[in-house]
């Protein structure tokens, strides 16, 4: 696994905190392999989610949407366009591109929408059915609570 | 973005392809003030209580599965043990009571309502007796109330006085359900050190040591450890119980979540997640499939005992680390009808009953769904149930049987019921007598490891 230059920044400087001035070569070593290890590269990564247990953190009101489907053009639009309609705040997106397939991940802040969550969950299984791709919206907690301790 | 790419199409993979739902959320309840001297008067007020408290709980169960994107597969309800709220009744006047729950349970929709149950390890009194006297007719004219009867426990040793009504009661409920492959077997377990929060059924209660009415939750998920195990592949045991344990990890924290957002909306106390790997007749979701992914040939091979072993003991490690509210069952459980793996190595003669006796040392419950003969004798029967109690004694740990001597059915024949209960091959039982052991009554004393004070 490659690391760019400035995760390795931040693994270093987590380290000095986290360990002292004091610490073996050793435990260093260790704290870098383990941090290396356990999260990958990719952009925004490693950062905990809000509303870890734990951490003290209110749980917000946050969906992530996750579509699959075939890809073409006004896909994304339309499902911006229903968010947006909705009074939803998307916070960030996430894509990729399999040959014709798309895979999107959407973080949405419902928190000052007009719409309860189980309403944007309606309209949203309707645009999947008009549009024909399979939509999953889930409370983002779910995913805080199997993955980040 | 908050999660990795990865990390959000694991978890949808493993709720949409790999089977991971939560297996029930289960109201406990507690009755023990709707006792009254007139058993019409406290069946009044056990349907007024458990209506008025469940009322919502299969509401918000679906919510917060909509919600949340996993779902939950049973919605059940447990209350204190029965023999307890109708101390004093006749056996005629505790199947009103039963009639009460199914009613009740009906009317809230949940899928089983459990607890017409009995305590009884150390000995039995006139209400244990007369419910367990009831138990054949209650499970025959009710079809959502389950029912469990614990014989044993470390501390008292086993009753055999008791095991011997329950495998009577046993043989008595296949009679008056053989209409329907003796389906009321599939709701009664016979226990030793039973668990007073475990919230799947038949076996659920709500003890009397527990809250006025609390919310317990249990995982199931075989499919996610099945696939975690697949890509184990050739891994060594450490590595492959380090495997198990990730995954399972994240379902108990799935678990809790679901659990202690349910519990909100109920506005009751959360309590345990029991993280047992409670498999479903569904195809890819059967702990029998896990064993095998290990490298067996079939369950029932010699190493069975050793895989189920380590399957049972890494679940637990990562429940524990998972939450700080463990409980109930917490393993894998092996019940045979609902498991296709269990199901398969059953009707190829791979797996024996004294097979599973050896499994049920290392697995979270016992002998669960095994079918066998109608003609099976009740001292066998009982004299199965005292051989599991005694592993659970001796032991320290909770052992069951959930047997179904079916009606007019014979080796090579099967039950179905379709459903989570699912079908079950009828297994060969030893044509050995054990009339003259059995008759001898009483209790077997507690172990030395009893006396741990």
């Amino acid at each position: 696994m490659s690391l760019s230059e400035e995760r390795i920044r931040e693994i270093a400087v987590r380290a000095m905190n986290e360990l002292g001035e004091g610490a073996s070569p050793e435990a260093v070593k260790r704290y870098v392999e383990n941090e290396g290890a356990s999260r990958s590269d990719a952009p925004g990564s490693g950062a905990p989610g809000s509303g870890a247990p734990g951490s003290g953190v209110p749980s917000g009101d946050r969906m992530i949407l996750t579509c699959f489907g075939l890809n073409r053009p006004g896909v994304v639009a339309v499902l911006a366009k229903t968010l947006g309609d909705a009074g939803c705040d998307i916070q960030d997106i996430s894509q990729k591109i399999m040959q014709d397939f798309f895979t999107m991940i959407m973080l949405v802040d419902i928190a000052d929408a007009a719409k309860s969550f189980a309403e944007i969950q309606e309209e949203l299984s309707r645009v999947a059915e008009r549009e024909r791709i399979k939509i999953y919206a889930q409370h983002e907690d779910v995913f805080t609570y199997m993955h980040r301790v | 973005m908050p999660f990795d790419f990865e990390e959000v199409l694991e978890t949808i993979k493993m709720t949409e392809i790999e089977h991971f739902d939560i297996r029930t959320v289960t109201m406990g309840i507690n009755l023990l003030d709707c006792a009254d001297e007139r058993a019409e008067t406290t069946a009044k007020k056990i349907y007024e209580k458990i209506t008025r408290l469940g009322e919502r709980h299969v509401a918000n169960a679906k919510a917060v599965s909509d919600r949340y994107g996993v779902s939950i597969a049973n919605k059940r309800v447990s209350v204190t043990p029965i023999s307890l709220v109708g101390a004093g009744f006749s056996a005629d006047e505790y199947i009103l009571l039963a009639e009460a729950l199914d009613r009740a349970a009906t009317e809230i929709g949940v899928d089983f309502i459990a607890g017409y149950s009995a305590l009884c390890q150390k000995g039995l009194t006139k209400g244990d007796r007369a419910l367990i006297e009831s138990i054949p007719r209650a499970l025959a004219s009710t079809k959502k109330v389950c029912s469990s009867v614990n014989v044993g426990s470390t501390k008292a040793g086993v009753n055999i006085d008791a095991t011997n009504l329950m495998a009577r009661a046993i043989k008595e409920t296949a009679r008056l359900t053989k209409d329907e492959d003796s389906i009321g077997c599939a709701k009664l377990v016979v226990f030793c050190n039973a668990v007073e929060d475990n919230p799947f059924v038949a076996g659920a209660f709500h003890g009397v040591t527990e809250p006025e009415v609390v919310l317990n939750v249990g995982i199931s998920g075989p499919g996610v450890v099945l696939e975690a195990v697949k890509a184990a592949k050739d891994a060594d045991f450490q590595e492959l119980a380090e495997q198990i344990k990730k995954t399972a990890f994240k379902i108990t924290r799935a678990g809790e979540l679901i659990g202690r957002k349910v519990a909100e909306l109920d506005g009751v106390p959360f309590g345990v997640v029991d993280v047992s790997l409670a498999p479903t007749p569904a195809e890819g979701d059967s702990v029998g499939d896990i064993l095998m992914a290990m490298g067996l040939e079939d369950v029932g091979a010699s190493g069975t005992t050793a895989a189920l072993a380590l399957l049972n003991d890494s679940v637990k490690k990562a429940g524990l680390m998972a939450s700080s509210s463990v409980g109930g069952m917490s393993g894998a459980f092996i019940p045979v009808s609902e498991d296709q793996g269990m199901i398969r190595a059953a009707e190829r003669g791979n797996l024996s009953l004294e097979k599973l006796e050896a499994m049920t040392c290392v697995c979270s419950v016992g002998l669960d769904m095994v079918a066998v003969p109608g003609d099976t004798p009740e001292e066998t029967i009982g004299a199965i149930i005292a051989d599991e109690a005694a592993i659970g004694m001796i032991n320290d740990k909770t052992t069951a049987v959930r047997i179904i001597p079916a009606y007019g059915k014979k080796e090579g024949e099967s039950v179905d019921y379709g459903g989570l209960l699912g079908e079950a091959p009828i297994m060969p039982v030893r044509r050995l007598s054990a009339k003259t052991f059995m008759r001898r009554g009483g209790r077997i004393p507690a172990p030395t490891r009893s006396l741990t004070n």
